[in-house]
């Protein structure tokens, strides 16, 4: 939903924060409703964009659009209290308002991933832009071949989503594997044990007509890469998503460039490829 | 189309654009220092010495506001910033180098997402440029492809003549409905000749071979060699008439506040450093290479254009003599020596 | 012309320094030298670090080295690669700089190579570099010296030539004018100073106090001082930097000289030396202090402040 006119582009929408999950002890999932009517029905975006979220007084920061398109009516962001801002969104409650610019930058293919099997990847606080593909997915189902989830996190406490991972692991149509690094589970944990990459090797999804996604800290992509290359999957069957630091947006205030690539609208999704062409500057 | 404006009738024109309620913004003292800023009349005009500050402020101000907004309970209403509320203006004494970076600012300023606060300042004003008859040795517009009478950017550009008047060209229509509105002020052009030109002493990049190699160089010892002594600062940044990074920003009470855009700079470490405490650029060469880089090959790369016109400002002002049309320079001389097949070393 | 001052001595200073840093690298003396060498505009000079003997030939002195190379010791500039002794060309106004850090635990007098210049005197910013030296156009700061034979340092050029007596100051002329003046028009003139400050941060980085990890005005939580080049935050820095200066600013005057905006910034400097001088008698720079007067109490400190 671009918009071009010769409006002010740097003015965010207003919404309402309408429900407020706490997802671990400090990262927040906040429901989001657009105050304009109009807007609510007609808000609409691709999985994989993202936007800038205003707590006014703070300023902006930069997440991507957590909840699926599917999903109408409403968006969630999801993000972990670290700066200024995030600090302030985290004060909000519900009924209380805050702004929205987007959505910004490309998205998923999805269409080219029609009729074919999906391995998501994902690493701590990293599983929201990945989540928004999943359900968007899950909400077209037949169109895709297997669908295979490797998520894992420090600690079970670390791990988001916790009711949804629980609903995927009780879909027989997804295949949920889910891990916490040694060390972090406690006795009732029912998923594995071991680092991401190292689970996504045991798990061995064929590469055979499947696109990975992969969204995670750096170090967690530098050990998967590898291992889905071993499962015999090609750069260009590989997605994941970059997230530099941004003020607009909207490709000019400079600083979120990897080499000559703007992450926020030659990005924030790239296959392997692409991310191997780049400088390290990332 | 050229005419001829002899000096008092310059002046004139100003105070006559003045007094009919155009805003007119030239070089003029400001605490002690030229700058750019509306005139009250035509005499506070400095035109023997470049701005300290390019016109670039004149489109892109070093900060303004985007927006206010207001809390009241739960609710927030937000204050747009009209941008056809600005000003019709003519900028004068505007040297090419300084004229010259406007179009190439339009590019980033309108590719994809229109900035209404940059180009609606850009249809409100009207350039008239100057040429250069001075030159120091940090100047270098002919190393980059311009020149002391480049009329890129103006709409009308004054060449200074041996009487003190001068050939006025005019430049695009914005430029012909500015002489058409005071034609009784310009006259055929005489016999005056114009003064000679600068002449910048950097000999002229090879703008193409430079960029090439910047394209396999990202990695290289030149980074290091330069900038090492880089302390940091945003002071060549800010007096750039190119460099275009800026900050958005909220300033204000709980209550009520402006957001903000305000001119930033690559080479500060906070630019580009994630609230998670990881930063892409973490040592000062990789930020020095980011500006040249996105001067001489990722603003290429994007939008076909080099983002440095030779001002110099920067090679004047930099605390610590880093001296850009020396790198460049060097650069030059690496790319010259390339094999085209791009087998190229750096001992 | 009469007030051309003799530096014919930089020639012999510049061949000295060459010829000491070459030994000191060769030797394994230190692991690199901070000294000037000569940049591509005529008559300029800037920073260099060098780590072989072999580059000690680039070296030079000339009226043009004006920067104060100790910010290059401090913990700021972290990229600067350290390990060992490293041997430091100075001025006696540098050197300053340094006996502050030493006084601040910065730096440790053992793990420096001191190279001080019998110092004549530097130019103003303002003129370019290539000019010859004169009494019109010596940085402000130099026309005061009292420091132009650095003591202490581990090398010293000799040179025969007497050097040059101090001028009257600028400095002191213009705060005694300030002084003379109303509030509202003292604040007038710095409001008008400070409106064209654009923070670009030069007088911070280029300041070998303005050490802290992380400036006040880098940190958002909370946002102390406002970041946009606006009134409010450009005043609200500028005093912040003078007063975590006050008792620490030895004089090197390396922020106003940087400053592309040209605010008289070491005006506010020497206003709060002079304050220092006359509460507590001290003077920044002359002895490696463990406390200076404004972190430290006595009861024979002036309280009359105190209402």
């Amino acid at each position: 939903m671009c918009d071009h006119t010769n409006r002010n582009i740097y003015l965010p929408h207003l919404v309402t924060v309408t429900d407020i999950i706490d997802e671990t002890p400090d990262v927040r999932t906040l429901r989001l409703v657009f105050q304009d009517e109009q807007l609510r029905g007609n808000f609409s975006f691709r999985a994989g964009q993202f936007a800038e979220y205003s707590a006014f007084g703070a300023g902006e920061s930069t997440f991507c659009i957590a909840s699926s398109p599917t999903r109408s009516g409403y968006i969630e962001c999801c993000f972990r209290s670290v700066g200024r801002v995030t600090e302030e969104l985290r004060r909000l409650e519900v009924g209380d308002t805050m702004g929205v610019r987007g959505p910004y930058g490309n998205s998923f293919p999805l269409e080219q991933f029609y009729g074919k099997n999906l391995v998501f990847v994902a690493g701590g606080i990293a599983l929201p832009p990945l989540r928004t593909l999943i359900w968007n997915c899950l909400d077209l189902r037949d169109r895709f071949g297997d669908i295979t989830i490797v998520y894992g996190a420090r600690t079970e406490a670390d791990l988001v989503y916790k009711r949804e991972l629980a609903e995927w692991q009780e879909r027989a149509d997804v295949r949920l594997v889910k891990t916490v690094d040694p060390g972090g589970s406690s006795p009732s944990w029912d998923g594995q044990v071991g680092f991401v990459p190292t689970v996504l090797g045991e798990a061995a999804p064929a590469a055979e007509n499947s696109i990975a996604l992969v969204c995670g800290p750096p170090v967690m992509i530098k050990f998967t890469l590898p291992v889905l290359e071993n499962l015999g999957f090609s750069d260009d069957q590989v997605y994941t998503t970059l997230e530099n630091r941004m003020k607009c947006g909207l490709g000019k205030c400079g600083r979120c460039n990897v080499g000559n690539v703007y992450v926020c609208k030659d990005g924030p999704v790239f296959t392997a490829r692409q991310v191997k062409g780049m400088p390290m500057e990332f | 189309m050229q005419k001829y404006l002899s000096r008092h009738n310059f002046y004139t024109l100003l105070d006559t654009l003045i007094s009919g309620g155009i805003r007119v913004v030239a070089p003029r003292m400001t605490a002690g220092i030229p700058l750019y800023g509306p005139l009250g009349e035509s005499v506070e005009m400095v035109l023997d010495q470049l701005p300290r500050r390019s016109a670039k402020e004149a489109f892109f101000p070093v900060c303004e506001d985007i927006m206010s907004y207001e809390k009241e309970g739960q609710q927030v209403r937000l204050t747009d910033v009209e941008p056809a509320s600005f000003p019709e203006t003519v900028l004068v004494g505007v040297r090419p180098c300084d004229a010259a970076a406007i179009p190439v600012l339009d590019g980033v300023f309108s590719w994809d997402y229109k900035d209404e606060f940059f180009l609606e300042r850009r249809r409100k004003t009207t350039v008239i440029g100057l040429a250069c008859t001075s030159a120091d040795d940090a100047c270098f517009c002919t190393a980059v492809g311009l020149s002391p009478a480049d009329t890129r950017g103006s709409d009308l550009f004054l060449t200074p003549l041996a009487d003190g008047g001068y050939l006025c060209d005019v430049c695009s229509d914005k430029g012909e409905a500015l002489v058409a509105d005071t034609i009784n002020l310009f006259s055929e052009p005489g016999s005056s000749t114009p003064l000679p030109l600068a002449a910048p002493s950097v000999p002229a990049f090879d703008l193409k071979k430079v960029k090439g190699w910047l394209d396999g160089h990202f990695e290289d010892p030149l980074w290091d060699g330069t900038a090492l002594r880089c302390v940091g600062c945003g002071a060549c940044a800010f007096v750039c008439p190119a460099c275009h990074c800026f900050d958005i920003v909220d300033e204000g009470t709980e209550k009520s506040g402006k957001r903000r855009k305000s001119w930033d700079a690559c080479g500060f470490w906070k630019f580009t450093h994630h609230a998670s405490g990881h930063n892409p650029r973490d040592k000062q060469p990789k930020r020095y290479r980011n500006r040249i880089m996105h001067k001489f090959k990722y603003y290429d790369d994007k939008f076909g254009q080099t983002l440095c016109t030779g001002c110099g400002r920067c090679v004047r002002i930099c605390p610590v003599g880093i001296d850009i049309a020396a790198i460049v320079t060097e650069i030059n001389g690496m790319a010259i020596e390339c094999t085209p097949a791009g087998g190229e070393t750096r001992s | 012309m009469i007030n051309t001052i003799d530096i014919s001595h930089y020639g012999t200073v510049a061949e000295s320094i060459r010829i000491e840093a070459a030994r000191i690298l060769g030797e394994g003396l230190v692991t690199a030298v901070v000294a000037y060498t000569a940049g591509r505009r005529a008559g300029s000079v800037q920073p260099a670090i060098i780590t072989s003997a072999a580059e000690a030939e680039r070296l030079t002195f000339t009226a043009a080295s004006v920067n104060n190379l100790a910010v290059y010791l401090t913990k700021a500039k972290k990229d600067i690669p350290r390990s060992g002794r490293i041997g430091i060309v100075v001025k006696g106004c540098d050197l300053k700089a340094l006996v502050g850090l030493m006084g601040e635990s910065q730096l440790q007098r053992e793990q420096l190579y001191l190279i001080g210049i019998p110092c004549a005197g530097v130019l103003a910013s303002t003129v370019r570099p290539a000019e010859p030296l004169t009494a019109g156009n010596l940085a402000p700061k130099c026309r005061e010296c009292d420091a132009q034979l650095p003591e202490g340092c581990d090398y010293v050029p000799e040179i025969d030539l007497p050097l040059p007596t101090p001028l009257e100051s600028t400095y002191a002329a213009e705060i005694a004018r300030l002084e003379g003046l109303t509030p509202a028009e003292r604040w007038a003139y710095w409001k008008e100073q400070f409106a064209k400050c654009i923070k670009c941060y030069a007088c911070r980085q280029v300041c070998p106090f303005c050490f802290c990890e992380q400036c006040l005005c880098d940190r958002n939580k909370p946002q102390m001082v406002d970041t946009t080049p606006r009134p409010a935050g450009n005043t609200a820095w500028h005093i912040v930097r003078a007063m975590h200066l006050a008792g620490r600013c030895a004089g090197c005057a390396e922020c106003e000289r940087v400053c592309p905006m040209d605010i008289p910034l070491n005006l506010l400097n020497r206003k709060m030396a002079k304050e220092l001088k006359e509460l507590f008698d001290y003077e920044a720079g002359f002895a490696v202090n463990e406390k200076g007067p404004l972190t430290m109490f006595m009861e024979k400190d002036d309280q009359s402040f105190i209402k």
